[in-house]
């Protein structure tokens, strides 16, 4: 590198160095970049060599972390030096500071492509590997091409072709347009055949990236891959610097096999043949050796294949030897091998048929999951729950049951909740249900969720063989001296239903029943404190006609309850002293709950949702999305009904004793969130389309032929059968200036007046013999605010006024509301605010109608809210105006166009025009006395401040046409400024010599419409 | 009194154990690590001083790279605690010789014992004044002003000191020259806006007293306050002279001060101490003598320029002047280039601290003096955030010159011989936070 050189750095870095503490560091990088900032504002320029050193800072500054958001501008210029130490460092700054959606970028896009395109090797390679690390859509539309055509040519070294693949790789990520599918299989068929490993690897990649995204175009490549794979695993035919560890480029096989994982299967049997011959190999091949390096890098190449063989669902004798391998990998002491022998495992349990085979394995996992490493643990928890079924649950929810007391905390609440579906869902008999919950409860009460015992209640509820054997159960727990919370609640509600069929044993007395529940009622927490009282309720009803003794101690419970603060208790408390007072009857009141219906069970539900939740790798989410047969199908359907996850994991919390059912109530959420989000798209659609055909309309007749064929028509058709159907003066709106001249004519030329206004801020917009509208204006930036002063010109008020702005989409405008009469010789002012979205020739007009007398007047009048008015004269210097002037290549920011036809004026009054359309004219920059150049800074809120240059060559020989020449950083101002210049020098109607075509002054008859020039036509019509 | 501490413990940032003493034996022995694990390790390291984890209580306050944890099991009075650990820092630093840090706990782990020995016992605190124990706890290497004649030592004295009425003072004290210095610091703290409207104004002001004095004197010292010339003219039946009168809030004073005298006759009378303490501490937020107006304009012409204009006017007394004066006027974080012309003093822009800094050596009263400058900003790539326009700040010190108003009018000193002594009144007004917002 070429930092020796640079001692300002060196020593700069050794400061920052020795700086003690962080603070003092942060004052020596402030100073540091007041001082850089100061030097990049120097008027006289930066040397190469300073400029050089002070980007050098800033990345070195930018790297420590501070905040660097100045001197891009001179980083992405420093791309363009000739020598390789200002450019490389040019392009290392700006691939660190600048990211693809910076605005800068954009102008290094040229400087970058010439880099491409050029000879040198060492420009080219820094050139992709920029475009590789920030490259954005702009990139890829305008340098895809460029870099395909590196990437395939036979005369660029490897190291260039290497890396324009990997740049490609990024463009295509960026925009997937830019390759060409039809050419590209070809092409890609082609590279995969390539000898260099290392254009070959970069290749596969982009390989991968354009087979995920539609494998169907890419089939000829099916069999270069196999061919890839047989060379590096069978041939082994690779030269000795890609060999690692004895294993041929690992990275090219994994990537290779990935690629393979995309096509849905390979059909042809001889390529089937030969890519399992090398997937039977890699099998075979791969051993836990001493070496982490090798084990890594064939574990890698393993699992790749594993992943592969499971998605061709090759036959059982395959599969059988990956689960033995596996096996051989979770015997081994080192935690990493274990760890991905189980994952693997895990992940093996998706193809079916290999259950049998895993089982074998299953002491093996039941140790794993007291290995002191807890991400063996969760892994082998998540085997043991994969493979449960009916043969082994027994066995496997003893073991977690075991486990549970020694269990992590973090890890309870899973293992709980699995335990309990696994006991749910394979439960040889449902007595042994009810034991491992109930052991599940006092094992581990605090990681039992309130859903695990609610579905033991409903269980129980529902069978009634069951009932006796759970209330002798729960009764045997509150003899234990310590019992947990839940197991209380769960008690209690099985001894108040059923605790009457126990009647008989020693113990089981109502009285003692009550008396032990009773026990507990002091030790739990307010939510249980209901339960226990309805469990008296019910023993008392259970226990008519009551034992006197029984049902005043119950009483005397309720009655202290009947003044508890918690209303759910107190409520309670006495509703039920009131009901027991009622003796028989209470027994119909409270009798036993009926069956519960059968519905889905919301723990599985729970630990689907939480399954779909860690849904690994992209391959194999697209796999199972492919084959719908798969387990996880839950993942497809959530987003069809778009149903946030959220609301679901909400719903599945609801207490499963509630009577509403879930599904239902689950599927009117989605729906209703799906209509939602379907109407949400449409509304502003709605909104808008009206309004865009209303001005499409409006304007479109505007600006070409369509009015000067209706209105000499109307002039020809008379007056008098327009007055009579006032339904056409909607429809030809734009003719009535014409139409109404023989009641309503103008004073003075409408058009002119618009053009006058739009050279300045204040002036007449319109008169007439009644009514005269003024306008003036202020501009600031993108935003206008015009004030239109209505006068009543008569002593007779006019009424029906309505003036409504019919505003182009590219500005936003908003009038204050206008009155509907305007009183004898008076005026109202109407402000009116205008902002400039985007860069636009079109204007805004004023639909502004009135009544005298028994005439409705309707005047289209532009309003001067032209491009113009949003442009801030600025003068700029040579040495700013040249380099702005150079960075701007071409069309379509720089356009160019020779005028003909231009209004004859002198320089100077060209000048004159110039600054009063808000470009500053900046004498003395061209060199040639004939030409004018002008700047100006456009705003619009899109953009915000850009500057616009302008220059005009004038031929003194032919003063109607001259060249003019327009740039600015955006395509659209650039051409829409053009335009509007060119009108401007086209048609504008100048104080000393009005063009021809507007000097005919309107006339009662003769509107000025019979011109052949187009402007002078639009100015006549309004 | 309720119990202060258990235990306490001295860490350093590491969490390891420099020194800890058991006071009480109902705490056990792992609790550096429960501190360690839950509060040390933790993000709410900082955030809250009071933690309870399992059945104790850990308050816990950091001094330099120290952290001094307390441990209590019981209930505690926490206020206490925390004046206890203020309290034996002082008293640590005044044994180190200024410095307490890791270091200084390593270099005097005997001596740190002997004084956590001494000032508290089961938990309850003891005496913490550093005047007293200096007298009976020595170490070679810290030599106390006192004990160069240790012989003279009335070491009976002790427990009579100890317990006695006047504990902060000695007697049998000889000078051959009498003299009080007295010292009234002031600092005032200034909020206002752009418009010259006071947003928020007060002072702080404390009177530091260094006394060499024979016996056991009796001072009394009056002031221009409000209550007690109002107490003074009640008890003279005369009215009060003309002149200010100053209404102090929050007065708190030196344990030596009178309370009982204080509350009935308005009068702060006391028996001082033996060299330099620190009589009261008090504070006023109305008729604040303002040093120094300042009137900013700062103006953003475009995105890349800006003009700024300051004028500081000294409203003080034309005699006096002001010394060390700063004025930090802020400037935006893309400052490239500054042009500053100012009529007195030196100013720079300071690109570390974002702001123009401008230096007046001394600063005359009733005369003003402007500071104007062309700043050239340099575009950034950063979506243009408007400027936030800190206020400006300013930093001074005017001698003889209170912002409250305040004076002495009288330091009487009693003594039985009846010796004159020499007064010595100083003041000082310095800047708290003056800023002004622009």
């Amino acid at each position: 590198m070429a930092l020796s050189g640079m001692r300002g750095l060196s020593v700069f870095i050794s400061d920052v160095r020795n700086c003690r503490n962080k603070e003092q560091e942060r004052l020596r990088v402030d100073k540091e970049l007041g001082n850089i900032r100061t030097r990049f504002k120097n008027e006289k320029g930066l040397t190469p060599y300073e400029k050089k050193k002070y980007v050098w800072k800033m990345l070195y500054i930018y790297m420590l972390g501070y905040d660097v958001d100045f001197g891009h501008m001179e980083a992405v210029s420093l791309i363009s030096a000739p020598k390789y130490p200002e450019k490389q460092v040019g392009y290392i700054v700006t691939s660190c500071l600048l990211n693809e959606n910076h605005d800068f970028l954009r102008l290094a896009i040229n400087a970058v492509r010439n880099d491409i395109i050029g000879r040198n090797e060492t420009f080219q390679c820094l050139a992709l590997t920029l475009v590789g690390n920030i490259g954005g859509r702009e990139f890829a539309e305008s340098l895809a091409p460029d870099v395909q055509k590196l990437l395939i040519s036979s005369s660029c070294r490897p190291l260039v072709r290497k890396k324009a693949a990997l740049c490609l790789l990024r463009l295509f990520r960026k925009n997937s347009d830019i390759l060409n599918v039809d050419g590209w299989s070809d092409r890609m068929a082609q590279l995969l055949d390539e000898r260099d490993l290392g254009v070959l690897t970069s290749s596969v990649s982009l390989f991968v990236a354009l087979v995920s995204n539609n494998h169907e175009a890419y089939w000829n490549c099916l069999p270069k891959c196999v061919k890839v794979m047989e060379r590096l695993a069978r041939n082994q035919d690779i030269p000795q610097e890609y060999t690692y560890y004895g294993i041929p480029s690992p990275w090219l096989q994994v990537k290779t096999m990935r690629a393979l994982q995309y096509f849905p299967t390979v059909e042809d049997p001889t390529i089937r043949r030969a890519l399992f011959e090398v997937l039977q190999r890699i099998l075979m091949g791969t051993d836990v050796v001493k070496n982490v390096n090798k084990n890594n890098a064939s574990h890698a190449v393993l699992f790749e294949a594993l992943a592969l063989v499971m998605h061709l669902d090759s036959e059982k004798e395959m599969m059988s030897q990956c689960v033995a391998l596996l096996g051989k990998f979770i015997a081994v002491r080192e935690p990493n091998i274990r760890y991905l022998g189980l994952e693997n495992m895990t992940r093996m349990l998706m193809v079916t048929d290999v259950h049998e085979i895993i089982k074998r394995h299953q002491a093996q996992i039941i140790t794993s999951l007291k290995d002191p490493d807890i991400s063996i643990r969760r892994r082998s928890l998540d085997l043991l729950y994969g493979m449960c079924d009916v043969s082994n649950a027994k066995d496997i929810v003893e073991e977690l049951l075991q486990y549970l007391a020694t269990a992590d905390f973090a890890m309870r609440e899973e293992l709980a909740l699995k335990a309990a579906i696994l006991a749910e869902k394979f439960a040889p008999d449902l007595s042994w249900y009810v034991d491992v919950i109930l052991q599940l409860i006092d094992k581990a009460g605090d990681f039992v969720s309130d859903d695990i015992w609610f579905r033991v209640v409903q269980f129980v509820t529902n069978n009634e063989d069951l009932q006796p054997y759970a209330a002798l159960k729960a009764r045997e727990y509150l003899d234990k001296p310590a019992i947990h919370e839940t197991m209380v609640k769960v008690s209690a509600y099985l001894l108040g239903e059923y605790s009457h069929l126990l009647a008989r044993r020693p113990g089981c007395s109502p009285k003692e029943i009550f008396s032990i529940i009773h026990e507990k009622l002091p030790t739990v927490s307010t939510p249980t404190i209901p339960i226990l009282l309805t469990t008296y309720a019910k023993i008392l009803m259970h226990s008519q006609p009551a034992d006197p003794e029984l049902q005043n101690q119950i009483w005397a419970v309720y009655s202290k309850y009947e003044s508890c603060i918690d209303a759910e208790i107190q409520q309670r408390a006495v509703e039920y002293l009131a009901l027991s007072r009622k003796g028989e009857a209470l027994v119909d009141i409270l009798a036993e709950m009926p069956k519960f219906p059968e519905r889905e069970s919301s723990l599985i539900k729970k630990a689907e949702d939480t399954e779909a939740d860690t849904a690994e790798l992209s391959a194999i989410k697209l796999r199972t999305q492919q084959q719908t047969s798969n387990a996880l199908v839950l993942t497809d359907q959530r987003p069809a009904n778009g149903a946030p996850q959220v609301s679901q994991l909400g719903m599945v919390m609801v207490p499963s004793t509630s009577n509403v059912d879930q599904n239902t109530v689950d599927q009117r959420v989605t729906q209703s969130n799906g209509t939602l989000s379907a109407v949400d798209p449409q509304l502003p659609v709605q909104d808008h389309a009206p309004a865009g055909d209303i001005l499409g309309d409006l304007l479109s007749p505007l600006a070409i032929e369509g009015p000067p064929s209706v209105s000499p028509q109307s002039e020809l058709n008379g007056v008098p059968s327009y007055e009579g159907i006032p339904g056409a003066n909607d429809a030809l709106a734009l003719a009535h200036v014409g139409d109404q001249e023989s009641t309503v004519k103008p004073i003075g030329d409408i058009a002119e007046r618009f053009h006058a206004l739009c050279l300045k801020d204040s002036g007449v917009l319109y008169e007439d013999p009644y009514v005269q509208i003024g306008i003036k204006a202020e501009w600031r930036g993108h935003q206008g605010r015009m004030v239109l002063f209505l006068g009543n010109k008569n002593t007779a008020p006019l009424d029906s006024v309505q003036a409504i702005i019919l505003s182009p989409s590219h500005l936003k405008s908003d009038l204050s509301l206008v009155p509907e009469v305007i009183p004898p010789r008076a005026q109202v002012q109407c402000p009116l605010e205008v902002v400039n979205l985007r860069p636009s020739r079109d204007v805004a007009v004023l639909d502004f109608s009135y009544k005298f007398g028994t005439y409705l007047v309707n005047n289209k009048l532009r309003i001067p809210a032209v491009l113009s008015k949003f442009l801030q004269p600025v003068q700029v210097s040579a040495e700013e105006f040249f380099p702005q002037w150079r960075s701007l290549p071409g069309p379509p920011l720089k356009l160019q166009e020779v005028v003909r036809g231009v209004t004859p004026m002198s320089l100077g009054e060209m000048a004159n025009l110039f600054n009063s359309l808000r470009l500053m004219v900046c004498p003395g920059l061209d060199p040639n006395a004939c030409n004018l150049v002008a700047s100006s800074t456009f705003y619009s809120e899109n953009t915000r401040g850009m500057l616009c240059l302008v220059r005009v060559e004038t031929d003194p020989a032919d003063r109607t046409q001259l060249r003019m020449t327009v740039a600015s950083g955006d395509p659209t101002l650039t051409f829409e400024l053009k335009e509007f210049i060119k009108e401007h020098l086209v048609s504008i109607p100048t104080g000393g010599k009005p063009p021809a075509p507007v000097a005919q002054q309107p006339q009662p008859t003769n509107p000025p419409i019979a011109s052949s020039d187009p402007g002078a036509l639009l100015a006549g019509l309004l | 009194m309720p119990v202060a501490a258990s235990a306490i413990y001295f860490l350093n940032l590491r969490g390891d154990v420099l020194i800890n003493r058991l006071y009480r034996d109902d705490v056990g022995g792992n609790m550096v690590d429960a501190f360690r694990l839950h509060i040390l390790q933790t993000k709410e390291l900082g955030t809250c001083p009071v933690r309870q984890i399992g059945g104790c209580s850990f308050f816990y306050m950091r001094i330099s790279n120290v952290y001094i944890v307390i441990v209590v099991s019981s209930n505690a009075n926490v206020a206490c605690a925390f004046k206890f650990v203020v309290e034996a820092v002082n008293l640590f630093k005044s044994y180190f010789g200024g410095a307490f840090d890791e270091d200084a706990i390593r270099n005097n782990f005997v001596l740190i014992y002997e004084l956590l020995d001494e000032i508290m016992d089961f938990g309850y605190p003891q005496n913490l004044s550093p005047e007293m124990l200096k007298l009976y706890i020595t170490q070679e290497g810290v030599r106390s002003p006192f004990s160069s004649k240790p012989t003279d030592r009335p070491v009976p004295n002790a427990t009579l000191q100890v317990t006695g009425a006047v504990g902060w003072r000695r007697e049998g004290l000889v000078y051959k020259k009498n003299e009080v210095f007295l010292d009234i610091v002031e600092s005032v703290n200034l909020l206002m806006s752009s418009k010259g409207s006071v947003l928020r104004c007060d002072v702080t002001g404390k009177i530091l007293m260094k006394c060499f004095l024979t016996g056991m004197p009796d001072l009394k010292l009056g002031l221009n306050d409000k209550i007690g010339l109002e107490k003074e003219s009640e008890i003279k039946s005369r009215p009060t002279k003309s002149g200010k009168t100053i209404e102090l809030d929050d007065v708190t004073f030196h344990q030596c001060v009178n309370l009982t005298r204080f509350n009935s006759e308005k009068t702060v009378s006391f028996v001082p101490p033996d060299g330099e303490f620190e009589l009261m501490k008090y504070r006023i937020t109305e008729g604040v003598n303002l040093p120094f107006r300042v009137l900013p304009t700062i103006k953003e012409l475009g995105r890349t320029r800006m003009e700024v204009n300051v004028k500081v006017k000294s409203v003080f007394g034309a005699k006096m002047f002001a010394l060390g004066v700063v004025i930090k006027v802020p400037v935006p974080k893309q400052t490239a280039k500054t042009s500053v012309q100012v009529t007195s003093g030196r100013a720079k822009y300071n690109a570390s601290m974002d702001c123009l800094m401008w230096k007046i050596r001394k600063f005359p009263g009733q005369t003003e003096s402007t500071l104007s400058a062309e700043v050239e900003l340099i575009s950034t790539i950063a979506e243009k955030k408007s400027w936030t326009r800190p206020p400006i700040q300013m930093e001074f010190q005017v001698p003889m010159f209170t912002a409250s108003g305040l004076r002495v009018r009288f330091l009487k000193v009693w003594e039985k011989s009846g010796y004159n002594t020499v007064e010595w009144v100083r003041y000082i007004t310095k800047a708290g936070s003056y800023e002004i917002r622009c």
